[in-house]
């Protein structure tokens, strides 16, 4: 009979290898499980993994990981069904491997980072999943394996959206679509010259291109394009429930968002290789489940830690942290023999004081805000639109900028319409 | 009985077509990103018939397998199974081995490991499908062979084996120590228990040089290689579409008819 780990990770993504490598390093007996064949075989991911953790975490990450490219440039687009506007931002500070981005494929990746927690000394078991909780009264004291019983102090959930685990452990209710946005990607293959000459790149630089307007067909979400070393990830996300209400397929979203003249000419003559689904949580701390029980964590986004504020929409980061506060938090409870849930309580102190939860109480509005339509389809147009009127010269007079700007809202909208959503925004974004 | 597995890792069959590539300078199939290889199908199988084997005999079951790194996934996923040991033969001399080179490497561990009743392999390796590393081991170890096996239990006089043919089967005794390569007719192998996978992951499996099992080194590797392979290339397959016309229908035929003896597809 096996004798009880200090803890079992369920899920081998970000934030469980994190949690697994760091409790193993401070020589827990950890195990962490994946349901899929290896670690990454089901993981998803747009592409782009932000903040300082990984590099923290793991010396060695820069000579060793597999990461495609580092992000040295930014850009964000409006689009119209024919027009784009774009913002381009590139600096000297990202031109090398800072800690500011790195595009990464996750099959590879969390691969690497399972193996990672294992040379630290965890017990990384892929091809295991696991089915319920072990319970003794309120405590959790492992988990159910098919016909197995594996007891643990301690077990931490970072199985994902939609966490099984945390739903066992009664913290989670079955999720509501309202609260989900569906990601679709593709990984397009195109020889390393042409993506490097077509997105303006050299060496292992990266571009990270966030999308919004008509690729959604005015639906809350995005599009994305990351830039892998010989492939491009492309991809939308899309709020769930009005998919649903739609009757729109996320993968037509996609379809359409590749046939937009220009994003068509960047992957054109590319091989599609990998289709993938996945399910993001956004709302952000008001879904956010209780994070701890008597025996028992949540972490990632499996405790919905991520993070949308329109430009952005990140979760690793917050996986990766919330996977270490978890571990430092089963650590003590293991110095001091006590897993109960006041014990474990730190665990809730740390993200607070960490920007993980900071983060989610700033743009804590953030979710509800952006559900608002203007963002997706009046506002690109009126962008588009300002600056065919800007650029494009017709052989009439110009009128000034504050004019043409005028022009562009008139009969699409009014000042009064717009300053609602720019009050709402302040508060939310 | 004590029982030893040889098991190779080959591509994971599941990777989408897409994914599948050679490189026709080297003659090298190039491995998929990210998609890590898997224990050869049939070998899993080789194992199942192991483990029914040890659950009505008793016995041990010692796995082997040649590779580099991550090798030692085969030998695991077989303990994960069931298996009780295991070892990964692994060193740059073996590099671009042939069958018989392979088949040479795995005899010497199994006489290392001494004390053995049968060796199992799978029916063929379903990257190349050749079949033909068991029966070399036979021939190197000098011991009996049965191929195609969907079934064995332990008689008096050694093993009985049922061997698939194109309608049924042959049964036959064999003395032991004994080769058998297994068919996939013995049916599906068992998936690793939760402990099973538990356990195998925190096995160390060891690694044996050339010189720990006594090989000569001139005998195994590209250099010692038997044959070498000529070019390898994904067959291009092109398609094109004509339409064929005419005044009238059996005009049309007609062209048609010499459009395709002209094609040669007819």
């Amino acid at each position: 009979m096996e004798q009880g780990f200090d803890a079992i990770v369920v899920g081998a993504g970000p934030a469980g290898c994190a949690c697994a490598y760091k409790l193993a390093k401070a020589g827990l007996q950890a195990l962490v499980i994946d349901r899929g064949k290896f670690a990454g075989a089901k993981n998803m991911w747009g592409g782009a993994f932000y903040g300082a953790e990984l590099l923290e975490l793991l010396p060695d990450f820069l000579e060793e990981a597999p990461f495609e490219r580092y992000v040295t440039r930014q850009k964000i687009s409006f689009l119209t069904v024919e027009d784009c506007l774009s913002i381009d931002f590139a600096s000297p500070k990202f031109s090398q491997p800072a800690p500011h981005g790195f595009v990464i494929l996750r099959s590879k990746f969390d691969r690497w980072f399972a193996d990672k927690a294992q040379e630290a000394g965890a017990i990384v078991a892929p091809g295991l999943g696991a089915d319920d909780l072990l319970w003794d009264g309120h405590r959790v004291t492992g988990i159910k394996a098919g016909n197995d019983e594996l007891p643990a102090s301690a077990v931490i959930a970072c199985d994902g959206a939609n966490s099984v685990m945390a739903q066992k452990a009664g913290l989670q209710t079955e999720l509501s679509p309202e609260d989900m946005k569906q990601g679709v990607k593709e990984v397009i293959e195109l020889p390393r010259e042409v993506i490097e000459q077509r997105f303006n790149l050299s060496g292992r630089e990266g571009m990270a291109w966030e999308f919004a307007g008509s690729c959604t067909q005015g639906l809350p979400g995005g599009g994305f394009i990351y830039t892998n070393q010989d492939s491009i990830s492309i991809g939308i996300v899309a709020q769930l429930n009005a998919l649903v209400k739609r009757k729109i397929q996320a993968n037509d979203l996609l379809e359409g968002f590749k046939s937009h003249p220009e994003v068509a000419r960047l992957i054109e003559g590319g091989k599609l290789v990998e289709y993938s689904g996945h399910l993001i949580p956004v709302s952000g701390i008001n879904m956010m489940p209780e994070l701890y029980r008597d025996g028992f964590l949540v972490a990632g986004d499996a405790a919905a830690l991520v993070l949308g504020t329109g430009l952005i929409l990140e979760g690793a980061n917050f996986a990766v942290a919330s996977g270490i506060a978890a571990a430092e938090t089963v650590i003590k409870a293991k110095e001091k023999g006590d897993f109960s849930r006041e014990s474990l309580s730190t665990y809730q102190k740390l993200l607070e004081e960490s920007y993980v939860l900071k983060d989610l109480k700033t743009f804590k509005k953030a979710p509800h805000f952006l559900e608002n339509p203007h963002i997706y389809n009046l506002y690109p147009e009126l962008a588009c639109d300002l600056a065919r009127r800007i650029f494009i010269g017709d052989g009439q007079p110009r009128k000034t900028t504050w004019n043409t700007l005028r022009g562009s809202l008139k009969g699409k909208a009014s000042l009064l319409q717009i300053l609602p959503d720019l009050w709402w925004g302040k508060g939310a974004i | 009985m004590n029982i030893i597995v040889c098991v190779k890792q080959v591509l994971d069959p599941d990777i989408p077509p897409a994914k599948f590539k050679v490189d026709s300078a080297s003659k090298q199939v190039v491995p998929p990103e990210g998609i890590p290889p898997v224990i050869n199908p049939y070998d899993a199988q080789a194992v199942e018939l192991a483990l029914r084997l040890k659950e009505k005999q008793g016995g041990k079951i010692t796995v082997l397998t040649v590779g580099s790194d991550g090798a030692d996934k085969a030998v695991k996923y077989a303990i994960s199974m069931g298996a009780d040991d295991g070892f990964v033969l692994s060193d740059e001399v073996f590099e671009g081995s042939d069958s018989f080179s392979m088949a040479y490497i795995l005899s010497k561990a199994v006489e290392k490991i001494g004390e053995y009743d049968l060796v199992l392999c799978g029916r063929q390796a379903a990257d190349w499908d050749e079949g033909l590393v068991g029966s070399i081991i036979a021939e190197s170890l000098g011991t009996s062979l049965v191929t195609l096996a969907e079934d064995a239990e332990v008689v008096d006089e050694g093993l009985k084996v049922k061997r698939v043919t194109l309608d049924g089967y042959q049964a036959f005794i064999v003395p032991t120590p004994a080769v058998v390569t297994v068919s996939n007719e013995v049916g599906q192998a068992r998936l690793p228990s939760g402990l099973g996978i538990i356990s195998a992951a925190r096995r160390q499996i060891p690694v044996w040089k050339a010189a720990d099992t006594g090989i000569d080194p001139s005998l195994v590797g590209s250099a010692a290689a038997r044959r070498k392979l000529f070019a390898l290339s994904v067959p291009a397959r092109e398609r094109k579409c004509e339409i064929i016309e005419g005044e009238t229908p059996a005009e049309a035929a007609t062209k048609l008819a010499e459009r395709l003896r002209e094609a040669g597809a007819i």
